[in-house]
């Protein structure tokens, strides 16, 4: 009774079971004997077709271009970065260029760097006697003064009338000049290549602050190192006679506009010697005892005032006047081939950069995630997200 | 003297024309089960739908979806029957969706009218009450009732296609006809 009940609305079932129109299904094996090209391909945009075509390639398809795209991308920014870099080494960063303080890249005056520790010997070549009061007076007060324009203009206490900022209206500019020179020279010659440069500092009227010659025979390489003050005008003269001397493996010159600091101290230096003038003349005019000292204890001061700011602006035309030269004579192969265009590539630079290369490269790629993984993530999240409202508004739709 | 050569190479032309030519298993696989499975499915999403329009449309998007998924079909993961009706019911509810109706699964009231000649009273009175009973189950219900008697689904088809155990599948079908029995109680 039970089956027969269900064979009959099995059977009435199948009865309503919808069929399809035949000419609905003569056009639909059409479609499928081409291959189901997309109906609505002309009405949809590109956009569409593009999000369609993409839905129906496999993942695999989908995937293996964008990683290799991806890894093109990586290569290319690896070669980009590391050209960049490399470029840059050669230009400014080389070994010893690093050995050597430098004024210019620190941003420090020359007169402010450290006098080397292994010095040996100070003598000079055109002033022995002027040796020390020059060391004295650079050294002395100098510290105590800005090495930028900026700097003096704020411990002045303002800009400057005549030039403002940066003494851009200055009649005179005062540039402090400095340079580093490395030479290569062979071990058995370094003293005969000393005494040139003690001959070339000599002929320009410089003078030797330190130096240090080491001719191999202790422990040390064999080398030289000298520290000089050059007359800023025969600055140029001086470092032609160097490079005639040996090998230039390094050369480096830098200037420093003063002319700020110096317009500022001469300016105040003025003021102070008139305020002087009148104090002198109120001293003059002075009828009791009382007014003449207070008007002495105000002169005392002003003038060493006066004194202070004389110093100064001697410290400071100095700089202008000499320029600090650092100079070393090394031995050996040179480690900076760039500078001196010498020395081949060999496997061990080829193995070096190579490694360079890859360190880059995994910089890169680590950059590359730090950027790419979130927003990889954010996509992930956002792609689950929509599938899980795209199945829920699937489930409500079928009540 | 060339013979050799000229021989070797028309070969080796016939043999890569040849090669290029032979539809590759997948496509043969798709072939056959859309051979088998073209009618069931528009029945399924016109039951789905209750528009004839509209599910010829759908059910040709769904043939177009599983064409183009067809070499990303894993055999170890179900029937291929049941991967297409999971194509087809996405489809139809996408349809839905987009409509903002509630799915019904009937026919059309223009199917239930249009009787067959040959039908007689009693069968054309029964017709109509089962017609008006399946309206009175809850729609997933009338959706197992479609997929098992319309699609020609097997339960295990079905649990796939829905998203359910076998057993569990089983179960909820016994119920709706369970309940579209009691509803054509006198009829049937």
């Amino acid at each position: 009774m039970e089956s027969s009940r269900d064979d009959k609305l099995a059977a009435t079932l199948s009865a309503l079971r919808p069929a399809p129109r035949p000419a609905f299904a003569a056009e639909l094996d059409e479609r499928a004997a081409a291959g189901f090209p997309p109906q609505t391909r002309a009405t949809r945009s590109p956009v569409a077709r593009a999000i369609a075509r993409l839905r129906g390639l496999s993942p695999q398809r989908v995937l293996l271009p964008a990683v290799g795209v991806a890894l093109i991308a990586l290569a290319i920014t690896s070669a980009l970065v590391a050209i960049s870099h490399t470029g840059s080494g050669v230009s400014s960063d080389s070994s010893v260029a690093s050995a050597v303080s430098s004024p210019a890249s620190e941003g420090a005056a020359p007169t402010q760097m450290a006098p080397n520790s292994s010095s040996s010997s100070a003598g000079a070549a055109g002033g022995t006697g002027a040796t020390p009061s020059v060391e004295s007076e650079v050294a002395g007060p100098e510290v105590e003064i800005p090495t930028s324009a900026a700097e003096a203009a704020d411990s002045e206490g303002g800009t400057f009338d005549r030039s403002g900022r940066y003494a851009s209206g200055a009649p005179h500019r005062d540039v402090e000049r400095s340079a580093e020179m490395v030479l290569g020279a062979d071990p058995t010659e370094v003293s005969d290549d000393a005494a040139k440069v003690f001959a070339a500092v000599h002929s320009t009227g410089g003078i030797v602050l330190n130096s240090s010659v080491h001719d191999g025979s202790g422990e040390s390489a064999p080398g030289a190192n000298f520290e000089l003050l050059i007359p800023s005008a025969k600055l140029g003269d001086a470092l032609g006679a160097f490079s005639q001397i040996a090998e230039v493996r390094y050369r480096r010159e830098a200037t420093n506009d003063i002319t700020a600091p110096t317009v500022g101290v001469s300016e105040r230096l003025q003021d102070s010697n008139a305020k002087v003038e009148s104090l002198l003349a109120q001293l003059a005019a002075a009828e009791s005892d009382g007014e003449r000292e207070a008007v002495e204890a105000e002169l005392a001061t002003e003038r060493r005032h006066a004194a202070s700011l004389r110093s100064r602006l001697t410290a400071l035309q100095r700089r202008a006047n000499f320029s600090r030269v650092l100079l070393r004579i090394k031995t050996g192969e040179s480690s900076a081939p760039s500078a001196s265009g010498g020395g081949g590539w060999s496997i061990g630079d080829a193995l070096h950069d190579a490694g360079h290369i890859l360190a880059i490269a995994a910089g890169v790629a680590i950059v590359g995630l730090a950027i790419l993984g979130p927003l990889a993530l954010i996509a992930l999240l956002i792609w689950l997200a929509n599938r899980a409202w795209v199945q829920r508004s699937r489930q409500r739709a079928l009540g | 003297m060339d013979l050799p050569f000229a021989r070797s190479k028309g070969v080796n032309q016939t043999l890569v024309a040849a090669a290029q030519e032979a539809p590759r298993e997948a496509d043969l696989a798709f072939d056959l089960l859309y051979r088998s499975s073209r009618d069931d499915v528009y029945a399924y999403v016109a039951s789905l739908l209750r528009d004839g329009p509209a599910a010829e449309e759908v059910t040709a998007t769904a043939f177009e979806r599983a064409y183009r998924k067809r070499k990303r079909f894993d055999s170890s993961r179900g029937e291929p029957r049941a991967w297409l009706f999971g194509i087809a019911r996405n489809a139809a509810l996408d349809e839905l969706r987009r409509r903002g109706r509630q799915a019904e699964l009937a026919v059309e009231p223009a199917d239930l009218l249009a009787a067959p000649a040959h039908e007689s009273a009693e069968e054309s009175e029964r017709r109509i009450v089962v017609s008006t009973a399946l309206a009175t189950l809850e729609p997933r219900q009338r959706e197992l009732i479609g997929l098992k008697f319309f699609a020609g689904l097997s339960n295990a088809e079905i649990a796939a296609v829905v998203g359910i155990s076998e057993s569990n599948a089983g179960t909820k079908l016994h119920r709706a006809i369970t309940k579209l029995r009691e509803a054509c109680d006198g009829v049937l």
